[in-house]
């Protein structure tokens, strides 16, 4: 237990998430927070008034705002020009991005951005020479250098929600980290995605660890660490995780994941372990954790911050020689003392076990030393078997998970954990006592294709059974589940995806083996021809190889998602590292063009209404100042005509909001679709290829060039 | 005489009503004639054409509800908002400061007058108090009085009707759309349309002129939308670079309060036109906005060195050498002035103060005479106070309580002629009196340092120590390193301590 250093108090309300701080002198260390109204608090204790030599009474005179005008939803500090020796601020709106000289009081650059900022990081990347802000919006990652240019842009699947700097891949080179709301981290090494985790909720955290660690966290309250792609651990909360930092609170010289919880509570754990090492409570809600020098005694503090404006700081633990070894000699007794805890129960279960094969035939065996047991046959196993239902009108498609025992003891429960395709990550199946059976059926609703290891508990055990025998086990579901052979009628999509692959057709034929739940696997000499319908959508999945014509693979489904999935599993499966495919989906891109039209369309009329708006608000100033000329001069007919007038512009004003809100939000949900479309595009190719295509799209839509941006979502390249 | 040959010719001599009449003659028999319609429309514009460079007039509305400003309180020297904070300024004491706390420029200029009030109140009755005309919004005040002047004078109604206009078929014809624009931004001063108009047209030229986004940013800019001005300007000056485009944008940054910003800008201008005397000029208004004098003086004379014609640089200087006790410099620049053809009250008046203290005392006398003669009513009373002062210099108490009587005739609000009003009264022990001038000169110039400290020094000696102690605290407010305030107060706070 830590007692807090120094502890301060703001009038002002923190946003959650949202605060920093930088030395924007390049010597004294400033708390910036995001605070309501679109302001940004900055806390300067230290280089307030030098010259005017006026004393400071209090936080509050240190504390000065910064005004935005528009809601603040990203906010960080950083050296953003490596040729000056300070640190600046870029704050984010829904629609644009600026970054301040808080010293000089001037814009170093100020951007829109269409997509919204969501989240912001300064640093370096990868081998861009410069540091670069790096911006995330709806499905768009972009990076800008202290000018204002857009240096890097990139897409993801979804709303990006939390970004990290890190040295992923162990090169000495920073990777950009990205988590989203389609559950996945991404890790791009400058444009090029590296690797790809999927979570079970959206990701809301990341932070850096030291070397290629980082810590993350869910929207579900998940927190963890991971080591480039293995996780080390993770624990799961009820109360949800507002940020989370790295700091050496023990002194070791390993940094610990601080977390800071939506009750209010701040914790260090270990980043090997995730073993508690350090608490505190504030009344309300963490808002933000970061470390600075914040007494300029060349110590780094770990500084908290709550929702209602209250700051702590702390500093490492002390940690001397003389208190370290009693504390470890102790945890290796605690834990030896544990284990041979254990291992005596377990011992004593065996001699129970044999006591009980030594008594006759046909006496109970339910009783022994007078404690009740549940004996079975040693040779009772669990069978596990997967199959795909098709479902009916009142059950969408699902797959059927059957369990049942080899001989005639019953199931009693069954658990089964598995990440993301139950609610709460478990499912428990208790039948009540009169419908207990040697079989459980268990129906599984998968959202989305992807690889999911289910953990199998069952209790198995005699109807009249008081203790059970846990069976235990792990399945693994295939990526690609719900689809079962289609008739032969089905109609032929539309849409296809040709490439053509140096490979053996046994090794194709193995993968889809292995990756889709069918009920008869599936063989060919040499020409393969697979058919399968796709349940959740009901739509048709051809895929076709011809080794004859150059390896030449079709894929044809009308969904682009689904080709892009398949065409990454083949490809890491037979370890392509680049490939280029001609992809062809006219229905998907009739209706992207109809979505860029209305793209235009939007901007146009947000123009439009921008210049209304303003003039409205124009008259709305000269009324109220012609009001209030009136109530000043006791001219009360002419005043309670001005606010007449005032009130009916101002709900005009309010109705043109609405129009305005609908038009933006329309106008973002169509750029995200967008977006998605170039991340889908990108995902139908592998390696180099798909770098190529992205930044090709996007210089594309930059320029503003539909055609040219359907060729290359058609053939790669313009 | 060909019609169309005549109406050019008369719009070349800018006789410009004689143009719109003529061409409204061709216009009645054709309303097709495209190129009367051209010369018409120009005309008009150019009647009311007013450079929106050197425009910029903040009205109450966006002085007090308008939130540009990123920082609130910023540091030193880096915000137009609080430049009695700056250190390196002159002292109040030796350079008086006009409303806004800014030391007193040589040359009146839209922006530079006012500080922004605190309360509605005072906002809407400094206009009145003091000699300024603050529009009560930038879209309204002159922009509208332009706008409706013209309509007035057709009494068939008005030339364009702007609503029945179809915007995008005018875009797509580069010959008709600059005019139009010009005609509706100036004339009609009907901002929304223009700036739809100049959207469509960036568009028709597939957003490769640069004039058009300027023009877009203007109209931005009007509308206070100042991100999108600033970022129609960049644009365009990414495509070319214009000295206008320079100035527009670091108007936009004066108008967000970054002068380090602007600063930027101008030296970028500067480097592709070196020696632009509209640059520099722009470079030391806002070091003397920000209260840099000794910088702001440099660039005046940077500006007279490329343009040795500039009224206003010539007169910033003045007054500069003025201020820092070199009357006879002074005298000098202002003489340059005459010789320009410059002759108002205003020259005369400084002419007349630094003869006096550069001891000319011939030609101070005459000075003032001729600064009486051209002064208007609003004028007089400055005239008045000044020769106030030189009569106190002389030592006629006299004349000089007569003269700011004189004064306050003229100008029943006249806070500094109060004030000294107060100090005379003071000198013949009417403290009574002294008292009552403090008390006005206070509540009128709230500005001021002088009537505080005056009436705390007052109110110490009658004993009433608790509004000596409100006083000079106000004083210090205004003038933080005031040293006698200073010491009143310590003074003041022993006898509290004492108590």
């Amino acid at each position: 237990m830590i007692v807090p250093i120094f502890t301060l108090r703001f009038n002002h309300k923190i946003f959650a998430g949202l605060t920093t701080v930088g030395l924007y002198d390049g010597k004294h260390p400033c708390l910036t927070c995001a605070t309501t109204a679109g302001k940004i608090l900055v806390h300067n204790p230290h280089a307030r008034f030098n010259e005017g030599g006026r004393i400071s009474a209090g936080t509050e005179s240190d504390v000065h705002l910064l005004n935005i005008g528009q809601q603040i939803t990203a906010l960080t500090a950083g050296a953003l020009n490596s040729n000056v020796n300070k640190d600046f601020l870029v704050a984010g709106t829904q629609t644009s991005i600026l970054a301040y000289d808080v010293d000089q009081n001037a814009d170093l650059f100020y951007k829109d951005v269409a997509d919204g900022v969501n989240v912001a990081v300064v640093g370096q990347l990868g081998q861009i020479d410069c540091p670069i802000a790096v911006v995330g919006g709806n499905c768009s990652i972009q990076g800008f250098d202290y000018e204002g240019n857009d240096l890097f842009w990139t897409v993801t699947g979804d709303n990006v929600r939390a970004m990290a700097l890190c040295d992923f891949t162990r090169d000495n080179e920073q990777e950009l980290i990205v988590g989203s709301d389609d559950y996945d981290i991404r890790v791009f090494k400058k444009d090029e995605l590296v690797s790809e985790m999927t979570e079970t909720e959206a990701v809301t955290c990341l932070c850096p660890m030291s070397g290629s660690k980082f810590g993350y966290s869910l929207a579900n309250g998940t927190v963890g660490v991971y080591d480039k792609t293995t996780r080390y651990w993770r624990i799961k909360s009820k109360n949800q995780v507002v940020s989370i930092f790295n700091y050496d609170l023990d002194g070791d010289g390993v940094v610990e994941l601080i977390t800071g919880w939506s009750n209010g509570k701040v914790d260090a754990r270990n980043d090997r372990t995730g073993e508690v090492m350090f608490k505190d409570n504030f009344p309300s809600s963490i808002a933000g954790i970061i470390k600075a020098d914040y007494r300029m005694d060349g110590q780094q503090e770990l500084i908290c911050c709550s929702i209602n404006g209250e700051v702590r700081g702390y500093l490492p633990m002390e940690q001397s020689g003389g208190t370290t070894a009693p504390t470890t000699e102790k945890d290796v007794f605690r834990e030896l003392s544990l284990k041979k805890q254990n291992l005596l129960t377990e011992l004593k279960n065996y001699e129970k076990n044999v006591k009980a094969h030594k008594l006759p035939v046909g006496l109970e065996k339910s009783e022994i030393d007078g404690t009740p047991v549940g004996l079975i046959p040693a040779n009772t196993q669990l069978l596990v078997t997967l199959d795909v239902s098709p479902g009916d009108a009142n059950i969408q498609p699902h797959i059927v998970l059957h369990i049942s025992t080899s001989n005639d003891t019953i199931l009693r429960a069954i658990i089964i954990f598995a990440e993301g395709i139950f609610k709460g990550e478990s499912h428990v199946v208790h039948p009540s006592p009169q419908n207990v059976s040697n079989k459980l059926d268990v129906r599984i609703f998968p959202q989305k294709d992807g690889v999911v290891d289910l953990h199998i508990k069952a209790l198995v055990g005699y109807k009249s059974s008081v203790q059970f025998h846990t069976f235990e086990m792990t399945r693994q579901i295939p990526r690609f589940t719900l689809y079962i052979v289609a008739p032969d009628d089905t109609p032929e999509p539309k849409s296809s995806v040709v490439f053509h692959i140096t490979e053996r057709i046994n090794r194709v034929v193995m993968w889809i083996n292995q990756n889709f739940l069918l009920q008869k696997e599936i063989e060919a000499e040499d020409e393969l021809n697979v058919k399968l319908i796709c349940l959740r959508e009901n739509t048709p999945l051809f895929v076709n190889m011809e080794p004859n014509q150059n390896g030449k693979i079709t894929i044809k489904t009308d969904n682009m998602d689904l080709a892009g999935d398949i065409i990454q599993g083949l490809t890491t499966f037979l370890g392509i590292e680049d490939l280029q495919v001609t992809a062809d989906f006219p229905d998907y891109l009739g209706y992207l063009r109809s979505v860029l039209e209305k793209v235009d369309e939007y901007h146009s009329t947000s123009e439009k209404l921008t210049a209304e708006m303003a003039d409205h608000s124009n008259l709305i100033r000269s009324l109220i100042v012609r009001a209030e000329d009136a109530r000043i001069m006791g001219d009360m007919l002419n005043m309670k005509r001005g606010y007449m007038e005032l009130n009916t512009v101002n709900r005009d004003l309010i109705s043109q909001y609405s129009i305005r809100c609908n038009n933006h939000t329309e106008l973002l949900s169509n750029l995200k679709i967008v977006n998605q479309t170039i991340q889908k595009a990108g995902r139908l190719r592998v390696g180099k290829s798909k770098t190529q295509v992205i930044a090709a799209c996007r210089a594309a839509i930059k320029s503003n060039n539909i055609s040219s941006l359907f060729k290359i979502i058609k053939a790669g390249s313009s | 005489m060909d019609p169309l040959f005549l109406a050019n010719s008369y719009f070349r001599r800018r006789r410009f009503d004689d143009c719109v009449e003529l061409c409204n003659k061709v216009l009645q028999k054709n309303p097709y004639e495209q190129a009367f319609w051209y010369l018409k429309a120009r005309a008009l514009t150019e009647q009311v054409y007013v450079d929106e460079v050197d425009y910029d007039e903040e009205g109450i509305a966006e002085m007090l509800m308008d939130d540009n400003a990123i920082a609130k309180v910023a540091r030193p020297g880096t915000s137009f908002n609080k430049p009695t904070t700056s250190s390196g300024g002159p002292s109040p004491s030796v350079r008086p400061t006009t409303q806004s706390g800014r030391p007193l420029s040589g040359f009146l200029r839209p922006g530079t007058q006012g500080g922004r009030p605190g309360t509605m109140e005072q906002a809407i009755r400094t206009p009145r108090t003091a000699h300024t005309a603050r529009p009560v919004t930038s879209a309204s005040g002159r922009y509208v009085r332009l706008g409706t002047a013209s309509m007035l004078s057709q009494p068939d109604g008005p030339f364009i009707n702007v609503a029945r206009l179809n915007l995008s078929k005018y875009a797509s014809r580069p010959n008709l759309s600059k005019v139009l624009f010009e005609y509706l931004f100036h004339h009609e001063n009907d901002i929304r349309s223009a700036l739809e108009l100049a959207a469509l047209t960036t568009e028709a030229c597939q957003f490769k002129d640069w004039w058009w986004k300027v023009q877009l940013g203007k109209c931005y800019y009007r509308l206070g939308l100042l991100r999108e001005a600033e970022k129609q300007f960049k644009s365009a000056l990414n495509m070319i670079d214009m000295v206008d485009t320079f100035l527009y944008l670091a108007k936009v940054y004066v108008r967000l309060d970054q002068p380090q910003k602007a600063l930027e800008v101008f030296n970028k201008g500067i480097e592709v036109f070196p020696g632009e005397s509209t640059l520099l000029t722009g470079i030391a208004r806002i070091y003397e906005g920000i209260n840099d004098l000794t910088s702001a003086v440099k660039y005046y004379k940077s500006v007279l060195h490329h343009d040795n014609t500039h009224v206003e640089a010539i007169a910033c200087i003045a007054t500069n050498h003025f201020y820092s006790d070199q009357p006879e410099i002074a005298l000098r620049f202002f003489r340059r002035l005459l010789q320009m053809g410059v002759y108002n009250t205003q020259l005369f008046n400084n002419l007349g103060l630094c003869c006096f203290y550069a001891q000319q005392y011939d030609m101070t006398l005459n000075c003032f005479e001729r600064a009486l003669q051209l002064a208007s009513d609003e004028e007089m009373d400055d005239v008045w106070y000044n020769l106030g002062h030189v009569a106190l210099g002389i030592g006629d108490m006299t004349v000089a309580y007569q003269c700011f009587k004189l004064s306050l005739t003229s100008n029943n609000n006249h806070a500094e002629s109060y004030n000294n009003l107060g100090v005379l009264e003071l000198r013949k022990a009417n403290n009574e009196q002294a008292r009552a001038f403090f008390q006005s000169a206070a509540s009128l110039g709230s500005h001021m340092y002088e009537p505080h400290y005056n009436f705390s020094v007052l109110a110490e000696k009658s004993g009433d120590l608790h509004s000596s102690y409100v006083s000079v605290n106000k004083a210090l407010t205004s003038f933080t390193d005031h040293i006698e305030s200073r010491n009143l107060l310590s003074q003041l706070k022993e006898h509290f301590a004492a108590l």
